[in-house]
């Protein structure tokens, strides 16, 4: 199920918080449970046994890591290896293994059979991070393993951030899944946060995706230097309107009921810098993969060459994480190159150079990464690339192309100066001012949410571009 | 302060989405929608199968879309918040001066046969394979053989938008450029399209459609490539009658913009109509329009009651009239009633999913035809696989 469609919003999330509130607080975490499950499963019936299949298998692990830990480390260590390897076997099989297959028969005399209609279960690149968060916590001390099998199951099916993040760490919600208390003031905070959420997603996000299909297809049958320029400009638009738009429902949806996610994007756009871009981007998974790759294999402080070794690692999965397909990989090696850049010597120059000019360089970077990003297919990414500059046969613009990019121009405008901090600061400003400003919270938030429902009913399809990663 | 608005806050969402589900819950399905001409989903059955393959979870979203409370509402206001926008169209369909509508994205067809959705281009090796199939099916006939490609809104009420309809041109370019020189083509578009900024009502505004008007320009068209241009009836020759005048078409329902004026419709009168019989898929027609369909949405099928596989049309009484075959589409059914002045008219529905009319000469044979007139929208050459297969 999304959040996007008039099921969750009209039947799934008021019969939830219906269950939710009427149950004591002792039951709220099998109902949380249970209704995650149905989330789950309502879309892939058979991954639900796969999901209870990982977290049992964290689970019992989780008593042996802590079990062990005082008395015999290493068996506590093979535990937790052990832990890990089961959880990223799933992960590597659904997601990775006609990858695998496909390559390797490209040798010769190699000749691993591809299996037909394997399906990559939504989500299990997100949920398999949080379970082995756990492992790892557990077996670092960080926090206690989790008795209770609900407790436990809740965590990681938890459906506000079950498909697409933002990736909870189990330390960051330990104390939650056992006394967390649910306020007036979050429930609120919850409903504007998702309803935001839901707007910049369904309003703006889908109808960018929708310009950048048509400009996607005219490319195959017209290409342009124009048409290759808005297909990744809304593509960059869409995809940050996507998927922060998705983060800022799963935390509205967690406020709601009393969990407090971390944050997961902080105006990517208004970055001066990859390095910036970075910390500003998917900070969850950036966190996630600081916290149990990068520091794990000694960070910055074993020398220059060690570190370089480590973001190498790093970004090669950060890329091949996001999709089995070369094209991720590619985009992870691009950004591994311009992070060394900046850390070796490039930054220091950026610094001394005006922003506006800082500003262009890391979205142009950002852009271009993007058109990497979102071509599974290399040789059409290289083609759209070529059509950037003119070359491969592309016009410089067609009257289509032009006419589809002022029909356009007012939701680009609008989408752009969204991906700053200029509008939250406006309204902040505004009831500081005035209170009586206030009063827009409740209304743009009903405003939302009946706007973005006029669209759901005009149009079912609205499908999220994270969630197959 | 802080405090009522977090109050208020919440009880506004928790009264919206509450209100909704109950009153979805409590109001009745409905099979058909009028407004968008279509069946509506209703509640699909149960079953662990279609659940397992996650069917039955895509139909109960299109079952919670189509059943919505407020549906044609909410449909509104979406269409009135993208021309807020300054997108000039909704769903495809592009909104131009005098609430002229015309559909802009479709769905086309490339060469293998396979859909690109909502583009406004066309594949130009589909296009060469239809014209192939037009080819060899006149060469294949052993009568004369005729063409009209029918224009789309968007190709003649041009003028009336900002968008600029270059592929159109070219796709005309492309289908006369592959068409061989030996086919006589029957020219409309630029004709109509010449007619439409002139200010003629040649097109309807919310359909797809030509109206009346357009449909006789069109007639004198094929009388004169006929060779039959002296037994043109003139204009001056009919009654027009305005018959209705709240028509909203196809486009209309599609691009969900509720607040353009409705079309009117017309029927050409010559006051011989009950002189002729018409039978549609076997079944005796009183006329050649079917007077019901006025008050329901979808008006323009009161011309030859709309789609049928098969319409026979002959004058009682008359003999040693040449008998006139036409493969066609939705465009000829207006076009026919002043055709059947001429000829006794066989209309096969080439764009039928249920007959299969492309053997040309083995219909030319069973129905002792004299002539064959293809009357096929732009629309259809794009976007359908039936060209193509003509023999």
């Amino acid at each position: 199920m999304v959040f996007s469609s008039l099921i969750f919003l009209y039947a799934y999330l008021p019969l939830t918080l219906l269950c939710y509130y009427f149950v004591p607080q002792k039951l709220r975490n099998l109902v949380l449970f249970a209704f995650s499950l149905l989330f789950y499963g309502w879309g892939e019936p058979i991954y639900v046994v796969l999901m209870a299949l990982s977290i049992t298998t964290a689970y019992l692990f989780g008593f042996l890591i802590e079990r062990y830990k005082p008395t015999n480390p290493k068996r506590a260590k093979t535990a937790m290896i052990a832990s890990v390897a089961v959880n990223l076997s799933f992960l590597l099989f659904f997601k990775y293994y006609n990858f695998f297959a496909e390559n390797l028969s490209l040798l010769p005399f190699v000749n691993v059979p591809v299996i037909d209609g394997l399906k990559l279960p939504i989500g299990i690149s997100f949920y398999t991070f949080q379970i082995i968060s756990y492992t790892v916590d557990v077996y670092r001390n960080d926090c206690r393993a989790q008795r209770n099998y609900v407790s436990f199951g809740t965590y990681v099916t938890l459906f506000p951030q079950l498909i697409a993040g933002p990736i909870v760490r189990y330390r960051d919600v330990d104390r939650a899944l056992s006394e967390r208390r649910e306020t007036v003031d979050d429930f609120s905070a919850g409903v504007s946060r998702f309803c935001c959420g839901l707007a910049k997603k369904v309003l703006i996000g889908d109808m960018l995706a929708a310009g950048y299909e048509y400009y996607k297809t005219l490319a195959e049958f017209q290409p342009t230097a124009l048409g290759a320029w808005m297909t990744i400009i809304l593509y960059t638009l869409h995809l940050y309107y996507d998927f922060s738009g998705y983060s800022d429902m799963a935390i509205g949806l967690g406020r709601m009921l009393g969990f407090h996610f971390p944050e997961n994007f902080n105006y990517p756009y208004v970055a001066k810098s990859i390095t910036e871009f970075w910390r500003r981007w998917h900070i969850s998974l950036s966190t996630w993969f600081r916290e149990y790759v990068y520091i794990p294999l000694g960070g910055n402080r074993k020398g220059r060459l060690k570190t370089y070794r480590n973001l190498a690692v790093v970004w090669l999965l950060t890329g091949f994480w996001h999709g089995a397909s070369w094209n991720f990989v590619l985009w992870g090696v691009y950004y591994l190159a311009i992070l060394i850049l900046e850390k070796a010597f490039f930054g220091r120059i950026l610094e001394k150079i005006p922003s506006v000019f800082r500003h262009f360089y890391t979205m142009l970077l950002v852009t271009l990464g993007f058109l990497i990003f979102s071509f599974t297919d290399v040789a059409t990414g290289w083609h759209c690339f070529c059509s950037l500059v003119g070359g491969g046969g592309a016009a410089w613009f067609s009257s289509v192309a032009l006419y589809q990019l002022l029909r356009l121009l007012p939701l680009v405008l609008i989408a752009a100066v969204g991906a700053t901090p200029l509008p939250r600061m406006l309204f902040e400003r505004l009831t500081a001012r005035f209170k009586w400003g206030q009063i827009l919270i409740p209304v743009l938030s009903a405003a939302a949410l009946l706007l973005t429902t006029a669209y759901l009913v005009d149009s079912t399809y609205s499908p999220f571009a994270y969630t197959q990663f | 302060m802080r405090k009522t608005i977090n109050c208020a806050t919440v009880i506004l969402f928790l009264v919206l989405i509450f209100g909704f589900a109950t009153a979805f819950l409590l109001s009745p399905d409905h099979d058909f929608s009028e407004e968008e001409n279509r069946s509506l989903r209703t509640l699909p059955d149960f079953s662990w199968h279609k659940l397992a393959n996650g069917s039955y979870s895509e139909q109960i979203n299109d079952y919670f879309a189509d059943q919505f409370p407020l549906r044609d509402l909410f449909v509104g206001v979406k269409g009135f918040s993208e021309i807020a926008l300054g997108k000039g169209e909704n769903n495809g369909v592009l909104l131009g001066e005098n609430g002229q509508l015309a559909t802009r994205l479709f769905d086309v067809k490339d060469a293998d046969g396979d859909t690109v959705s909502d583009f406004d281009g066309f594949d130009d090796e589909h296009i060469r394979l239809g014209a192939d199939g037009v080819n060899r099916a006149a060469k294949n006939s052993a009568v004369p053989f005729h063409v009209l490609f029918t224009g789309r809104t968007i190709d003649i009420t041009a003028s009336s938008f900002a968008y600029s309809n270059d592929l159109g041109q070219e796709l005309m370019q492309a289908l006369d450029g592959y068409l061989d020189p030996s086919v006589s083509r029957i020219e409309t578009v630029d004709l109509l399209r010449q007619k439409h900024e002139d200010g003629e009502y040649v097109y309807y505004k919310t359909d797809h459609h030509w109206t009346t008007r357009g449909a006789y320009y069109a007639y004198v068209e094929v009388m004169r490539s006929f060779g039959m241009e002296e037994a043109v009836l003139p204009e001056s020759a009919f009654a027009i009658q305005t018959v209705s005048e709240d028509f909203y078409g196809t486009a209309w329902s599609a691009g969900g913009m509720k607040f353009v004026s409705p079309d009117s419709v017309e029927f050409w009168l010559l006051g011989n109509e009950s002189e002729f019989s018409v039978v549609a898929d076997g079944r005796e027609l009183s006329d050649f329009y079917s007077r019901e369909y006025l008050t329901k949405k979808d008006k323009y099928s009161a011309f030859l009651d709309g789609t049928h596989d098969v319409v026979t049309i002959i004058k009682k009484g008359a003999t040693d009239r040449p008998t006139l075959l036409l493969l066609k589409d939705s465009f000829a059914n207006a076009l026919a009633p002043f055709l059947a002045q001429h000829f006794d008219l066989v209309l096969l529905n080439l764009s039928s999913v249920r007959a299969d009319f492309t053997n040309v000469a083995k219909q030319v044979e069973a129905y002792d035809a004299d002539r064959v007139l293809l009357v096929y929208t732009i629309e259809n050459i794009a976007c359908d696989n039936k060209l193509k297969r003509l023999r």
